[in-house]
This record gives C-alpha cells, sequence and structure tokens, in this order.
C-alpha cells in the first residue's frame, strides 16, 4: 500500500508544534498514528505536512491533584491501563481502553489520538463524558479548557480549529459511593469496532442516586450524553436499580430515544436500538456495583 | 525528503537514510532484508508484523520507520542464539503451533512481550492477549499450548507429559503414526522460511493492476500517455498489447482474458499492469492511466441476474447468466416421497466468504535468455499453473519453471492461476528483467475466488423410524463474475450429500449464476459447506419432528463401509458410527440433550470429504501424484523430490514420514524438496485433500523401490538372500535374527559405490473408471471418503444474541493418521475457521459492487479469544487405498462444524436460524419472533 509522500516534522516542544501546525498547509498531527496511517494507506486522507507529536514529553504525562486527575493526550491505552494513578482512581477508563483494538495497537495509539479521531464508535469518549471530562487545548494564543461533551461535532469531526492541539485531558475525581462502567458490544472478543456502548456514571447517598451520567456511543454521529436516560436515573433507588427491574428498563428505553443510529454492516439501527437499551441498563447495574464496593 | 535515523536492531545499529513515508515494516523487510517479519495485512489488524519495539509489541506496519530513531527493536531474527533455539521459538515447533508459518514470527515476538512481562499468564490471559496476532491455521489451539509450555520453560518447569494412544493401525510402525514436529518448524519459527515477498531477485523491478472501479462497462478507450512519462515506469500493458487468449480453471469454462479486453465485469476486475522501478512509482502510474468506461447495467443478486431482461455479463454464452445447470435424478424420488412418514422442507442461505491466507498472493516472473521463464508464486498447485501458463503463453511446459517458495496459507485462495501470476510473466517479458507483483488485502478480496453464497431449498423425507427415504435440493450458486472452479463447486454441492448417510433416492437441481461480483471458487470444502449445514439443520429438525435423537437419527442412516451410493461413489472403508459413538460420549450428550438452562445449547454437525479428487480439473493421463526418492551417496540421508505442495498443512512433513517407513529410516534422516516443476516430478498440488493420500502413496512407492536396492546392496554384503532381510530404524537385519544386521546407509554407501546414484521412484493414480456414466459422474469420486462428526455447545446471549461457542468435540474418521498432531492442527484449524464463517464471516458490496469491507478489521476472523475448547479425537480405521491406511482430513473436518453450531443455537434459543452467518442480530430478531409468537 502506498503511503504518499509527505514532509514529516518532529518539533520537541509544544509551542514549536502549535507553530508548525498555524504555519504549514495542509498538515495534520500524528499521535499514535493507528488511524492516521491507515486512512492514508486507504487513499482516504493525504496531507503535505506531518507532524509528529512523538517527541513532546508533555504530553505524556499523567499527574493528579486533589480535584483532578490529568491525563496527557499522547499517553497510550497501554500507559493508561498500567498507570497506577489511573487504576487507582479511574478503573472505569482503564477498562474502557484495554477494548481499545489489539495490545499492539493500545501500544501506539492514544488517548488524544482516539478523541480527536472523534469516530461515533470512540471507546475512550463515552466513559469520559460519563466522568465529565474536560479537555485541555493550547493555540497560539494560550490554553484554554472546554467540557468534553462540546468537543465532537459529527462524526470524525471535531470544534479544533487550524492551530489547535489537544494536550490534556482533565477528569475530577471521583467522590465517594460514586461509580462509572463502559459496556461494549463487539462482533467477537477481542480487537472488534463498537456496534454500540454505553457508559454509566452514578453517584450514590444512602441508596439513592443523586447524580448519574448515562453516555451512548456508536448510535449517534458522536458519542452523546442521554439526557432523557441520565435525568431518569437521577434520585432513583438503588433498590430499583436491579437486573430487568421495569425502572431500568425505563432508563433503557429513554437511551434508546436519544439514539439515531444508522444501518451498517455491523447491524440495523433497529438492532443497535435494542441491544442499546441492554447496554444501558448493565452499564448502570455495572457502575451501582463499582460504587457500592467503594462505600464499603 | 529523506531523514538519517539511528536505529538498534537485534543489538546491532543502524544508520540509515529513509523517506517520512517508509514504514518500520518496510524497512525492516526492505532496507535490512530481515524478511522473518511479516506483511499480513498492512493495516494494523493481523498482527503479522508485530516487533517489540522498546520492550512493546507494536504493529511495525503502522510505525514510520523514522519514529523509531533512537529505539531498540526485537525482531524474531534475533531470538534465537545462533542454533540453540530460544524456549518460545522450541516450544512452538514441539507442540505443532506452526502451519503456515506466516503468522508465526509476529506470534513468538508477542509471545516474547508477554512472558516478559508476566513470566505466569493463565489460559485465558494468553488467549486475550494473543488477539491481536490472526491465525487461520491453527485454531489456536496448539498456539495456546505452545505459549504455556513456554512459560513453563522459562519458568523451569518441565511440561506434562502428554499422554497418546497410538491407532491400532499404527502400533507396528515405527514412523507412521508418530506425533513428530513439523520438517519446515524450525525454519518457520525463525524467520528463515523464504516465501516469495522475501526473495529479491537483482534488478527486479515491481508490478502492480489497474483494477476496474466499475461493476459492469464497456471499455472506449485506455490512454496511457502521462503514465508512460513518468520517470521510472518500465511498461505498461493493456488488453490490445496481450494475446486474446481465454482462460482460467476449468476447461469448458475458460472465460476469462488476460487484460480486459472491451469490457469490465465486476469492481477489481483486472484492466491493465505496469511495472516500474518500485510499487510507489507504480501506484502513481494508475492513477495516470485514463480509462474511458460506457457503464452499463449491472447485476448482484443471482435470483435478478438469472430472470429474462436482467442484464448480460456475457453476450456469447450463459443464457440468463447461468453460468452451470446441473439436473441430477438419482433414484425414484417420487417413490421415495411416497415412502416417507414424514417429509420437511427449508430454505437456507450461506454466506459469502473469503480464504483470507495469512500471506497475501506474491509471484515473481523472471525469463532466461533462452526463452525459459522462472515463476516463484505462492501458489497451492505448481503443476495447475504449469499448465496454465503454458496454455496462456502457447509455450511448452519444458520452457517454463514453476517454484512454490514457502505458502502462506491457502485454503483454496491459491488453488488456481492469478491474475498477478500471469501479469508478471508478461511485465518479465517485456521489461527484460524480474518482475515482482503482490496482493494487498484489499486486492486479495477483489481478486476473490472465495466461497459461493448458495441458497438451498432442501427437502427430506423419513420413515417413522428415522430412515431416509428420499432427499431433494436445489442450490442455486452466486458464481461472481467468471467461472473460475465455479462448475466443480456446482457439481460437488449437490454430489457430496450422498456419502455421509444411506438413502436411495435423490434429485438434485444446481444453478451457478454470474453477478458483476468478484468470482467466486473453491473454498475448503468446496461447494459442500453450506449444503451440509442445510442438510445437518433439516435433519436435526426432522429428528426433533419425529421425537427422536438427533444423533440417533444419524446413525439410524449412517454410512457403511463398501456401500455404493445412489449417485454412484464407492464408499471404502468407513468408520462414521464410531465418530459419532465418540462424541456423543466424550461432550456428554445424554446428559445435555434437551436438558440445558435456557440460553445454553448442544448440536451435532456431520461432515466428510473426498481423499482426493478421483479425476484431474483437466484431461489428463499423467499420474496425480508422483516422487522421486534419491539418496545421498553416503547413504546418511534421503531427499524425497515431490511435486505436491506443502501449504501450511504438513505435507512435506507427512509424506517424508511415509518415505521413511518405507524405507526403514528414520525421520531425521529425510529432507525434502517439493513443489519446484523443475526438479521435483508432477503433483497436482493441495486442492481437494488429496495430498496425503495421493502423494502419501507415491513417496510410498518410491520410498519401497529404494528399500528394494537398499536390501539387495545389504545381502551382499550380509551374504545372504535379499528376500531373508527387512529394514527398520535405519538397519537392514536378517528378518529370522534381527541381532544380524547392517547400518541403513552403510547398504547405501555400497549401492553407489558400486551401482552409481540410488534413486526410488513411485506415482499415483486413481483407480479408472471411478464413478457412474452420467454428466457430472466424475466430481464427488475418490479412492476414498473421510468421516467425522462434532458435537458443539455453546451460550447465547439472550438479550444480545451473542453466541459464544464453548467447546467442541469432534472425531474424525481420516484412516490411519500419518501424524496425529498434524491431523489434531488440521481438525482444530477446521473448527475454528468453521465456527468463524457460521458466525463473523460475509463479504458485504454496496449498490455499485463496491466491496465494503475488503480488509481484516470490517471483516471480521475468529481471534485467540474466540477460541472455544475444542477435544479432537480420532477414531480407529484403515484405508486399503491410502498409504498405510490413511486418509484426508483437511477439508472434511470443517463440514460438520456450520451445522453443529446452528444446532447448538437452535437448542439455546428455541428458534433456528436458516441462514448464515448466524450474527448476533439475527439470533436476536429470532429470539423476538418466538415471543411476538408466543404473545
Amino acid at each position: 500500500m502506498l503511503i504518499p509522500d509527505f514532509t514529516y516534522y518532529r518539533p520537541i516542544t509544544l509551542k514549536e508544534a502549535i507553530r508548525l501546525l498555524e504555519e504549514k498547509n495542509d498538515s495534520v498531527l500524528m499521535a499514535g498514528g493507528t488511524d492516521l496511517l491507515v486512512e492514508i494507506k486507504k487513499g482516504l486522507r493525504n496531507h503535505e505536512n506531518v507532524i509528529s507529536l512523538s517527541k513532546i514529553e508533555v504530553l505524556k504525562i499523567i499527574s493528579e491533584n486533589d480535584h483532578e486527575i490529568f491525563i496527557g493526550a499522547g499517553i497510550t491505552h497501554n500507559e493508561l491501563i498500567t498507570s497506577p494513578i489511573i487504576s487507582a482512581n479511574l478503573p472505569a477508563l482503564a477498562d474502557a481502553a484495554s477494548k481499545i483494538g489489539s495490545h499492539q495497537v493500545r501500544n501506539t495509539g492514544t488517548i488524544g489520538g482516539n478523541l480527536c479521531t472523534a469516530a461515533s464508535c470512540c471507546d475512550t469518549a463515552p466513559i469520559l463524558l460519563a466522568l465529565n471530562a474536560r479537555l485541555e487545548i493550547a493555540d497560539t494564543t494560550g490554553v484554554r479548557t472546554m467540557p468534553l461533551k462540546d468537543f465532537f461535532v459529527f462524526n470524525k469531526k471535531t470544534i479544533l480549529k487550524k492551530g489547535e492541539i489537544v494536550t490534556r485531558i482533565i477528569i475530577p475525581r471521583l467522590n465517594e459511593e460514586t461509580g462509572a462502567h463502559y459496556e461494549k458490544f463487539g462482533l467477537r472478543e477481542a480487537g472488534s469496532i463498537s456496534v454500540v456502548s454505553a457508559a454509566a456514571m452514578v453517584k450514590l447517598h444512602e441508596g439513592t442516586v443523586t447524580d448519574a451520567c448515562i453516555v451512548i456511543g456508536a448510535v449517534a454521529p458522536q458519542p452523546k450524553i442521554s439526557y432523557a436516560a441520565t435525568r431518569l436515573l437521577k434520585d432513583k433507588k438503588v433498590s430499583d436499580l436491579f437486573e430487568s427491574s421495569p425502572v431500568l428498563d425505563e432508563i433503557g428505553e429513554a437511551a434508546a430515544g436519544d439514539s439515531v443510529p444508522i444501518d451498517d454492516i455491523r447491524g440495523g439501527a433497529k438492532y443497535r436500538r435494542d441491544i442499546l437499551k441492554v447496554l444501558t441498563r448493565r452499564a448502570i447495574v455495572k457502575a451501582i456495583g463499582f460504587a457500592e464496593t467503594k462505600r464499603n | 525528503m529523506k531523514h538519517l535515523i539511528n536505529i538498534n536492531v537485534n543489538g546491532d545499529n543502524y544508520e540509515l537514510a529513509v523517506k517520512p513515508g517508509t514504514t518500520l515494516l518496510d524497512l525492516l523487510r526492505e532496507d535490512l532484508r530481515l524478511t522473518g517479519t511479516k506483511k499480513g495485512c498492512e493495516l494494523g489488524d493481523c498482527g503479522a508484523c508485530t516487533v517489540i519495539m522498546d520492550g512493546k509489541a507494536v504493529n511495525s506496519c503502522l510505525v514510520l520507520a523514522i519514529e523509531a530513531d533512537g529505539k531498540k527493536i526485537e525482531t524474531i531474527e534475533g531470538l534465537a542464539k545462533g542454533e540453540e533455539l530460544h524456549p518460545i521459538q522450541q516450544a512452538f515447533v514441539e507442540k505443532g503451533a506452526i502451519q503456515c508459518g506466516y503468522c508465526t514470527p509476529g506470534i513468538i515476538m508477542r509471545t516474547k512481550s508477554i512472558l516478559d512481562k508476566n513470566p505466569n499468564p493463565s489460559e485465558d490471559q494468553i488467549k486475550l492477549e494473543l488477539s491481536g496476532n490472526l491465525c487461520r491455521c491453527t485454531g489456536y489451539t496448539k498456539i495456546v499450548e505452545a505459549v504455556k509450555t513456554a512459560r513453563d520453560y522459562m519458568n523451569g518447569k518441565k511440561p506434562e507429559k502428554l499422554e497418546f494412544m497410538p491407532q491400532k493401525s499404527a502400533i507396528n510402525l515405527s514412523v507412521v503414526g508418530k506425533r513428530l514436529p513439523k520438517i519446515d518448524a524450525p525454519d518457520k519459527a525463525t524467520g528463515r522460511a523464504i516465501y516469495t515477498d522475501d526473495i529479491s531477485l537483482p534488478n527486479m523491478i515491481y508490478g502492480k493492476l489497474l483494477l476496474s472501479p466499475v461493476p459492469h462497462a464497456r471499455i472506449r478507450s485506455i490512454n496511457t500517455e502521462k503514465a508512460l512519462k513518468l520517470p521510472g515506469i518500465k511498461v505498461i500493458l493493456t488488453g490490445a498489447d496481450v494475446p486474446d487468449v481465454r482462460w482460467g480453471t476449468s476447461p469448458p469454462r475458460y472465460d476469462e482474458t488476460i487484460l480486459a479486453k472491451d469490457k469490465v465485469r465486476f469492481v477489481g476486475d483486472v484492466v491493465a499492469a505496469v511495472a516500474a522501478i518500485d510499487e510507489e512509482t507504480c501506484y502513481r502510474a494508475l492513477k495516470l492511466i485514463e480509462v474511458d468506461y460506457e457503464e452499463l447495467p449491472a447485476v448482484f443478486d443471482p435470483m435478478e441476474a438469472m430472470k429474462e431482461g436482467a442484464p448480460r455479463l456475457f453476450d456469447d454464452k450463459y443464457e440468463n447468466n447461468i453460468n452451470t445447470h446441473v439436473n441430477h435424478h438419482f433414484g425414484d424420488i417420487e417413490k421415495g416421497f411416497a415412502e416417507a412418514d414424514h417429509i420437511r422442507e427449508q430454505r437456507f442461505t450461506g454466506n459469502r466468504t473469503y480464504q483470507n491466507p495469512m500471506e497475501p498472493h506474491c509471484s515473481i516472473a523472471e525469463w532466461d535468455r533462452h526463452g525459459r521463464v522462472t515463476l516463484y508464486t505462492s501458489t497451492q498447485v505448481v503443476h495447475y499453473v504449469h499448465h496454465q501458463i503454458s496454455h496462456i503463453l502457447n509455450i511448452p511446459l519444458g520452457d517454463i519453471r514453476v517454484i512454490m517458495t514457502n505458502c502462506g496459507g491457502g485454503f483454496g485462495a491459491k488453488a488456481a492461476t492469478t491474475a498477478i501470476e500471469v501479469m508478471s510473466i508478461f511485465l518479465a517479458k517485456q521489461a527484460g528483467c524480474a518482475v515482482k507483483m503482490r496482493f494487498s488485502r484489499e486486492e486479495m478480496y477483489l481478486f476473490g475466488r472465495g466461497r459461493h453464497k448458495q441458497y438451498i431449498d432442501l427437502k427430506i423425507g423419513v420413515k417413522k423410524d428415522g430412515t431416509i427415504t428420499a432427499v431433494k435440493q436445489k442450490a442455486i450458486l452466486e458464481g461472481g463474475a467468471y467461472s473460475s472452479f465455479g462448475i466443480v463447486s456446482t457439481y460437488y454441492a449437490g454430489s457430496m450429500l450422498t456419502t455421509l448417510y444411506k438413502f436411495p433416492n435423490y434429485k438434485y437441481d444446481g444453478f451457478r449464476v454470474n453477478t458483476n461480483l468478484p468470482p467466486c471458487g473453491a473454498f475448503r470444502g468446496h461447494g459442500c459447506p453450506h449444503p451440509r449445514f442445510a442438510f445437518e439443520s433439516l435433519l436435526s429438525m426432522i429428528a426433533d419432528d419425529i421425537g427422536m435423537d438427533p444423533i440417533d437419527i444419524r446413525l439410524k442412516n449412517a454410512m457403511e463401509p463398501e456401500y455404493h451410493t445412489c449417485n454412484d461413489l464407492d464408499i471404502h472403508s468407513c468408520e462414521f458410527t464410531a465418530c459419532l459413538e465418540v462424541v456423543r460420549k466424550k461432550s456428554g450428550w445424554d446428559s445435555k440433550r434437551g436438558k440445558l438452562p435456557r440460553g445454553y445449547g448442544i448440536g451435532i454437525g456431520c461432515g466428510g470429504f473426498v481423499s482426493g479428487a478421483g479425476y484431474p480439473i483437466y484431461r489428463s493421463k499423467f499420474p496425480h501424484s508422483s516422487a522421486i526418492i534419491k539418496v545421498t551417496e553416503d547413504g546418511s540421508k534421503a531427499i524425497l523430490f515431490i511435486g505436491d505442495a506443502d501449504i501450511g498443512q504438513g505435507s512435506d512433513t507427512v509424506l517424508a514420514m511415509a518415505a521413511c517407513e518405507a524405507m526403514g529410516i528414520s525421520y531425521e534422516r529425510i529432507s525434502v524438496v517439493s513443489a519446484d516443476s523443475d526438479l521435483t516430478p508432477i503433483g497436482f498440488g493441495a486442492y481437494s485433500s488429496r495430498v496425503t493420500l495421493m502423494g502419501g502413496n507415491a513417496a510410498k512407492m518410491a520410498g519401497e523401490e529404494v528399500k528394494k536396492q537398499i536390501m539387495a546392496a545389504a545381502a551382499e554384503i550380509l551374504k545372504t538372500d535379499e528376500s531373508k532381510l527387512d529394514t527398520k530404524e535405519n538397519k537392514v537385519y536378517v528378518k529370522d535374527d534381527p541381532s544380524i544386521f547392517i547400518p541403513w546407509e552403510q547398504a547405501g554407501f555400497s549401492h553407489f559405490s558400486k551401482k552409481g546414484p540410488l534413486l526410488g521412484k513411485g506415482h499415483y493414480s486413481p483407480p479408472e473408471g471411478l464413478g457412474g456414466k452420467y454428466k457430472g459422474a466424475a466430481i464427488g469420486t475418490s479412492p476414498a471418503y473421510s468421516f467425522s462428526a462434532t458435537v458443539c455447545e455453546v451460550k447465547v446471549d439472550m438479550e444480545t444474541g451473542k453466541v459464544n461457542v464453548l467447546n467442541f468435540w469432534d472425531a474424525h474418521d481420516c484412516g490411519t493418521a500419518i501424524n496425529p498432531m498434524l491431523v489434531e492442527g488440521q481438525a482444530e484449524g477446521a473448527v475454528l475457521m468453521g465456527m468463524s464463517e457460521t458466525l463473523f464471516e460475509n463479504e458485504v458490496f454496496d449498490k455499485n459492487g463496491k466491496m465494503l469491507n475488503p480488509d481484516l478489521h470490517n471483516y471480521l476472523i475468529a481471534t485467540s479469544a474466540d477460541m472455544p475448547v475444542i477435544d479432537s479425537s480420532i477414531v480407529d480405521s484403515y484405508e486399503n487405498a491410502g498409504p498405510y491406511g490413511a486418509k484426508e482430513v483437511g477439508e472434511g473436518a470443517t463440514l460438520p462444524v456450520l451445522g453443529a453450531i446452528a444446532n447448538a443455537v437452535a437448542d439455546a434459543i428455541g428458534v433456528r436460524i436458516f441462514d448464515l452467518p448466524i450474527t448476533p442480530q439475527r439470533v436476536l430478531e429470532a429470539i423476538h419472533s418466538l415471543k411476538n409468537d408466543k404473545s
């Protein structure tokens, strides 16, 4: 397969990367390259200038403070999975990352790349949305942050403008009695694209859901929060949220109501809606399980 | 602009200039000539290119070489210490984890990275961790065993000793029947085995094909002017530049042109060919060739294609696009159904699947100054390529040399001549130098020759006691644009239904229909898996209807030895009943059937196949297999020259073992040269599961001829009569007193010294006159038939429809297993491939005939994480026609799988799926339909 000629840049500072991105026409950033190189080889895209982020050390740091966890956009999926900070604080994110591609892909693919590719079936976005993540974005004027939920515009399209780089993902620490889970449905046991996915975050207090977020994936042009399902879940008693409970069914229906799935080779729209209900219920039950474990 | 990088590969530092777009894979393979790292899909889906970079396993096809600057790379070539294999390599060799070997370097490197991180992975961890490395041959069972063994070796533990009971027919043999490692395994484990794409000849250039972007069109004109001006371009050929020859696979249906003459008939049809100094230039040239297409209406559905007024693919033949029509009637179908107490009829639909050998096709052609061409190619059938090239070029076989290098799997995808085999020869002739051509994964799918999707209407009648009285089948095969093997596929779809169960009345109507899609051909089990899926499904449905156990109804009708089927096939050895009994017992069938909880199910499926087609693909009087053995002058080694092809199934090993047994020497004293038309005598190659029986007989006969000469030489030394001698385990001994012997090599040395070269020759042709006298009677004939049964247990997620296959218990009558470890490898591979086809695989096209999933990302095949527990048994059996009693197992083992899964799913969910693949969506829809019926 052909990779057409391009000019390659490997800046070592963020500033330099931003400058190159601003200056060079038809330029693209390359993180792990696991999506970009595939699309170039397939002839789906082609760029005169490729700016590699592989030497920018600041993008490869995971850190934390009392309130938040900071994940450098250049952190690979396997680095997420093996990071003690992530395992201790955001096990649901590590679990979601473990469901991406193959081990080899997870060794090169990055969380920032996964988000910026912005596929509707993206595996890190649903759980990050459920965890109320924000993105740190840098350009020549400085650094800003924005909620991840405002980042995706459409399938493979984000709000990023020319000259902007996603530098960090910022996730608020989970309080006690908060649990989250990402449920993925692929057509085989490993290395498959999500046909449908659902993520749930629940915060419990005295047996009641006090805060929640339900995110649905691969059933709309972009991963999105199901506000209807989220609303229904809030203030519900945990005792009413068991497998196949009517309340949970209703929440599943609400999530399906927020979906706009398509027919494609992986499944029909109706089928996607049907299993979205199931995945939503499963994600909630598991998230509650994690929240309760924490309390104990 | 090139960039200078510093890279450490296997401990050695290199300073190299690389283009930004060069991948690490290409750097290793092309620049450093470390060809052990394989190119399988180029898109990060198969893992064949796995290397370890700074301690981490990566797909080197998705790493730019420039990004590896300053990094430490470990490849397969760096693993062994000199001749001493790494424990992982040792385990892979010993455990039979290597078949075609193309995925092996990647899997071994991935294994190393797993064990480097975690010295004690569990079996489940291994299965999940290896899932980024696809293997199409082994079914992963032996690979996982090898990883566990390697783990134990590296932890200083001795692996558990395998308990193994030889078959009765092998008890008195010294080589045949033993679990010996494959002869080519050490080379494949170290990355030393050379596949076609690993070869780089001096002054070699590259070629690529221009494929049609439209499904059906007349070519108004082709303009190559701009492309020819590109620097580095050497040759461009279009239909006008090549002879107007029709070629193909089956002579009555030669309908392919060398390059499109006037029309293209599918997206992917070959329009032109270019050769240039590198592939990059070829790709650029392809973009500059201007083709003016006059688009024609296209048809993709066989039912539509058969209708009056449908677009015709060929104006001069195949009326209503019906490429082949078979109309067979044996016995009396009316009478048969009249005698039945219960009749059931059902429509089943198969799926369009692709073989996906891990190695993409590659060919290199080079002409010499005497007008002789050499073709290195990854093929299953050296002789048929040889024959076809002779037909196309109109030159004798003697002016063509075809060499099969190591072949990274075929399963039928390499069972006939390909466009790159033909075009590399034409381009090389014009260019005056060697030309290499290779398919990308997408081009493999577009060249096609995968499984025909069949639409089957099946009707079976039985008596109250389950006795089958009549069978009626109508099959419509969606054939794609050209014939390929299709005529044979259409006959096979009908003829092979009669070999498993005895029934006297049978009617078969088969139609193969041309459509504007890639041509279909022969895929493992050739034409039979879909009819067999239909039959096994319907038979279980009927058993349920009449209140009979599904295994009992099979036992009631089971084939028996020395039976003449209603369509004139002669069954000889047959231990089908034993197969059924073994799987019934091993699976705990009687305690599970009908007793499993909802969502769990158990099902039975059966199959069997020919042990080699009774007749060749074209009319020929040549022996089907032939062999020469040459003993070295000191008698220390025998070299077997055999035309049949080892495509990973292990034929070099099996044929060597048969030859060793015949000569009386041990396995380490033989070496094999196979599938090189200059060096080896004709063998029809690896298709129709023919090599063990036919090649085995030829090798055995050659061995016996050597033995005769060895005994004559020994008789002189021992001063006795040669009739009093025998050979075994490298000795020539006196039968009445084995303590009197001389070493085998001494006799060999003596023969050579007195009489010159010690050679043995052998050949095999099936018995003459196999089969009946009707049209198409030849297809389905064979010297021997295999039989198998499998029980499958599944778990179904009743809310999502996802099927999890938990277990397979399969049993095979393959006669004497020449090498039981290889037989298990074939069976396990067949089970997993069959499972993958049943659950996952399907080629999908858009409304313009463009394939939507020509890769390994969207066309899913099973990974190690999907692998069920497979328990394979070999039953006692002896086939008189086979070498030491052997028959086939490679294709027959696939056939039971589809029906077994379908039956298990039906048992689990209470409703049946009639269409393949059995996707979660179909399962869930079926579950919902049941709920709706009840409500």
